[in-house]
């Protein structure tokens, strides 16, 4: 499943890429992250607990930031595994200065499978959009905070 | 002897016990001691499995057992091969569990047995499984191709078998014919969906060294001979009980499921009884499914509307394993050229495995599919050809005088196909004359006029019915009278505790609700093969008759000497036994079968035994085939898709009919399940292999408000092929349905010039057709 979107964010580029790269900001501001542990230089193990319909569960797994060309772009790749399935997900980050602030380009592609994709399939574009939705909104408070 | 409850519309013996809720289904048994299982499934369609990592489980509160390959030994090896075909040159099955790498979401990894189901359930969450995740193949098209990736690595391509079966010169026929139309027609997944899903409860008794097993199956004495063999004992000493099973359909024929292993297994591990009840989401992923089929297709004629020559080439979605061998496509292909004249015929098939669910026959095994195809080229010729559409059909049916046909293909059962009787125009003209064919013309220019969009269809087909090998019954006589009859043909809801009853009581001269009918357990009769392809009423009704009517030649014997008559003096009748002429020397028929159980003195040679009692097998050599025609109107939303179907006629043949009423919902069942299949049901599958539908939110099952009131009419034709007269009748009523949903559609919509290729259909799809037409304006 492929997603995608454009946020406006109000900082300077630099600003942004800092933050998205700022494990207590990632922390702070993706829904349902349980636990978020350096286990290596961009690479972090991940407890997620989501709930996609009536599936709710946790995923264990891995995070990692590769491709990196500081500021503007990174990609990111998810790794997950738990009781209601399994979620594998790639996706990349382009930052564009826009007047005062950032647009944040991203793109995504997401596979799940086991319990959530034969029950939670129909909900799973809103459902992760609405997450990537609540993650952008919980970054635009703190880099409108920090400013 | 006077017929009297054969052909009669006699409530069913079953019934009492069903309607109060006293049935006993797997689910229903509650044995002391007894445990629960779970089974983890992999979330992958293709993965290796790189470490499986049990221990977390094993220390959760109330977990007895954690069973993975590793604990299995020989019965982790491939499951049997259940039938061979020269052709089928992978024959691939399953393991019970997967030991390094699973092929399709669902495929079983592990086994839990705990105190309760919450606690086994709780403890897969604790099953540390490291997979590496494999490229699936999944798109039936897609999976066939050489560079696709492969199912079973040993194999250079995911093709287990190509089959081809000709009659005359297709390719010269087709080469000099006046007219040829191609069609690529497509049929997706689709799952039986019974009320009662599988279920095993097995106990294992070290005592006497015996295996119970209650199973939701169609076949519970192969079951019983292939644990027997597994687990290394006698076939004595393995009981196999089918309980009331809630609907078969097909799936549940299939042998063995792993959970069939698994259950014994642990049974006999922990020495305590083990329950497992399959739920409907593991139902969508762990049970057999099927339809999926791509057929191009060409339909060749001379210039008078005449078939001159049929060709399809066809691929079939095995799904991981192929357990059941090519039985689908063989049906497909066989059933295709359906009541027509085709002297020249091409079918060839290639069965492709893919990264999905196993596939195995449901309902109508392949049959709709042939069904579809035919009557599908038989549109599109009609429309090319500007001819009626019940003309080019009538045109080309086979002609009563025309039996025993021969069609000149191998059918299912390795046999040559031989139509034995039948008479095709007049159930299509019975069907032609029911729907108001003649005046439709008329009738849907004014529902255009009205702004309404109603089409027409109808449809013919073909079932072989009745195979072989065999099937038996014992029928007995207790000192009270009643009549016990036991067969190996085990009962999902078709009837057979009163048929059965209905075909001995005639023989017996008793009431049928003398007569208890034993199925399904392999202690009351160990012989037989299942419940399948339409089988149960010729075989094992024919067998039922066979040993009635010996028993009452015994009893004659029986009540000659304590009467002073000849044999052939004797009557049966009301449940007394007299002599013809003097009723008043008479006994009951209870008192024969005590007289017949001498406790002293000699009896006589003649007897060849005690009891009223008698075994007898039917083995016919070939199919027996049914026919009919299917008729609807129906009306589209072209706007929102939706479908109403207005009016259903059935018009069907299967011989002799023994009860109608019973009869008439084995059609109404089928034709509901046909709907499903041409309109609401679909299995989708993501492009890695996910299955979309996994419950009835999405996996959309006609409701009584989507399925009409069905007009059914009986044509009867005996079979010359058995005693009875009677022809198979479980899977009529699918077989047609898509062919004549799809043509009615298309006619309602006839506006629009939409042409129909694919089953399922969906409102959504109906809708996405329309806008595709809209934007392409026609005539």
């Amino acid at each position: 499943m492929r997603l995608e979107g454009t946020n406006l964010l109000p900082a300077s580029v630099e600003t942004v890429w800092k933050t998205i790269n700022d494990p207590e900001a990632l922390r702070r501001c993706t829904p349902g992250l349980k636990e978020l542990k350096e286990i290596g230089p961009d690479t972090y193990q991940a407890t997620l607990t989501i709930g996609i319909a009536a599936v709710k569960g946790t995923y264990a797994g891995t995070l990692a930031i590769t491709d990196k060309r500081a500021p503007t772009h990174y990609k990111i790749s998810l790794d997950g595994s738990g009781g209601a399935g399994f979620m594998k997900g790639e996706g990349t980050v382009d930052l564009e200065p826009q007047g005062d602030g950032t647009t944040l380009k991203w793109v995504g592609d997401l596979q799940i499978g086991g319990l959530i994709a034969g029950v939670g399939q129909r909900m799973l574009g809103g459902v992760g959009k609405m997450l990537i939705g609540q993650f952008f909104k919980c970054l635009e408070q703190h880099l409108g905070g920090g400013t | 002897m006077t017929t009297r409850y054969i052909g009669a519309r006699i409530p069913r013996n079953e019934d009492p016990s069903l309607l109060r809720g006293q049935g006993c289904f797997v689910d229903d048994l509650q044995l002391p001691g007894m445990v629960h299982a779970a089974v983890l499934r992999s979330p992958h369609a293709h993965a290796r499995i790189d470490r499986i990592d049990v221990r977390r489980a094993r220390a959760s509160p109330g977990i007895l057992d954690v069973i993975t390959h590793a604990d299995l030994d020989d019965l982790g090896a491939p499951l049997p091969k259940l039938i061979p075909h020269v052709s089928l040159t992978h024959h691939k099955t399953q393991q019970a569990l997967a030991s390094a790498v699973v092929r399709h979401v669902g495929e079983p990894v592990a086994f839990v047995v705990a105190d309760t189901r919450y606690a086994a359930e709780d403890a897969l969450d604790l099953i540390d499984v490291t997979y590496a995740p494999l490229p699936a193949a999944v798109d039936l098209e897609t999976a066939a191709r050489a560079d696709a990736p492969r199912v079973h690595d040993d194999m250079d391509s995911n093709v287990c078998a190509h089959y081809t079966q000709r009659v005359g010169d297709a390719e010269r026929a087709r080469a000099q014919a006046r007219h040829r139309f191609a069609e690529r027609l497509v049929m997706d997944r689709g799952a039986a969906a019974p009320m009662e899903t599988r279920g095993v409860v097995a106990a294992w008794a070290p005592r006497t060294g015996s295996l119970e097993i209650w199973d939701s199956t169609q076949a519970p004495i192969p079951i019983r001979n292939g644990l027997a063999a597994m687990f290394h004992l006698p076939q004595q000493s393995v009981r196999v009980t089918a309980p009331d099973v809630g609907g078969g359909f097909g799936p549940k024929v299939m042998m063995y499921y792993p959970e069939e292993i698994l259950v014994p297994f642990a049974s006999r591990r922990l020495g305590r009884p083990v329950k497992w009840i399959e739920d409907r989401r593991e139902h969508f992923v762990a049970t057999n499914q099927e339809r999926e089929q791509i057929h191009d297709a060409e339909i060749a004629l001379d210039e008078h509307g005449h078939i001159v020559a049929i060709r399809t080439v066809f691929l079939y979605d095995a799904g991981a394993y192929c357990p059941y061998g090519l039985i689908v496509p063989i049906v497909a292909g066989t059933t295709l050229p359906g009541p027509y004249r085709i002297p020249n015929y091409h079918c060839e098939f290639k069965a492709v495995f893919t990264n999905k669910t196993i596939v195995s026959p449901y309902r109508g095994a392949g049959r709709p599919h042939g069904v579809f195809v035919m009557e599908r080229l038989l549109d599109r010729a009609a429309r090319e050809l500007a001819m009626d559409r019940a003309e080019i059909r009538r045109r080309n049916l086979i002609q009563p005088d025309q039996f025993p046909y021969e069609v000149g293909l191998i059918y299912q059962d390795n046999a040559p196909m031989r139509y034995d009787s039948g008479n095709y125009p007049q159930c299509l003209r019975r069907a032609v004359d029911s729907i108001g064919y003649a005046g439709w013309t008329a009738q849907q220019a004014a529902h255009r006029a009205a702004g309404r969009y109603v089409g027409l269809g109808v449809a013919c087909y073909v079932e072989g019915t009745g195979i072989g090998p065999y099937e038996g019954c014992r029928v007995t006589v207790e000192p009270s009278g009643h009549v016990f009859v036991a067969t190996g043909v085990g009962t999902q809801g078709q009837g057979h505790m009163t048929v059965f009853a209905q075909i001995a009581a005639d023989a017996l001269g008793v009431r049928p609700s003398d007569v208890t009918v034993r199925t399904g357990d392999t202690a009351a009769f160990g012989w037989g093969t299942g419940t399948f392809a339409s089988r149960a009423a010729v075989v094992a009704g024919t067998a039922v008759s066979l040993a009635a009517r010996a028993v009452g030649e015994k009893t004659r014997l029986v009540a000659a000497t304590l009467l002073e008559a000849r044999p052939d003096e004797i009557e049966l009748e009301a449940g007394t036994v007299f002599v013809r002429g003097v009723p008043a020397r008479a006994l009951s028929l209870g008192e024969v079968a005590a007289a017949a159980n001498p406790l002293r003195f000699a009896m006589p040679p003649e007897w060849e035994g005690p009891g009223l009692e008698a075994t007898r097998y039917f083995a016919p050599p070939s199919a027996t085939f049914s026919n009919g025609v299917h008729a609807c109107i129906v009306e589209v939303d072209p706007d929102t898709g939706a479908l109403e179907i207005l009016r259903y006629v059935v018009v069907h043949d299967c011989g002799r009919v023994l009860n109608p009423m019973i009869l008439e919902g084995q059609i109404h069942g089928g034709v509901a399940q046909g709907l499903g299949g041409a309109f609401w049901e679909k299995l989708a599958y993501d492009p890695q292999g996910q299955p979309l539908a996994t419950t009835f939110m999405d996996y959309l099952l006609p409701t009584a408000v989507e399925v009409p009131s069905l007009e059914v009419e009986h044509e009867e034709t005996p079979s010359p092929s058995n005693p009875l007269g009677v022809k198979g009748a479980g899977e009529a009523g699918v077989i047609p349905v898509p062919a004549v949903v799809a043509q009615a559609i298309e006619d309602a919509l006839r506006p629009f010039g939409i042409h129909i290729t694919e089953m399922p259909l969906s409102p959504d799809r109906v809708r996405q057709l329309v806008a595709e037409a809209r934007r392409q304006p026609c005539d």
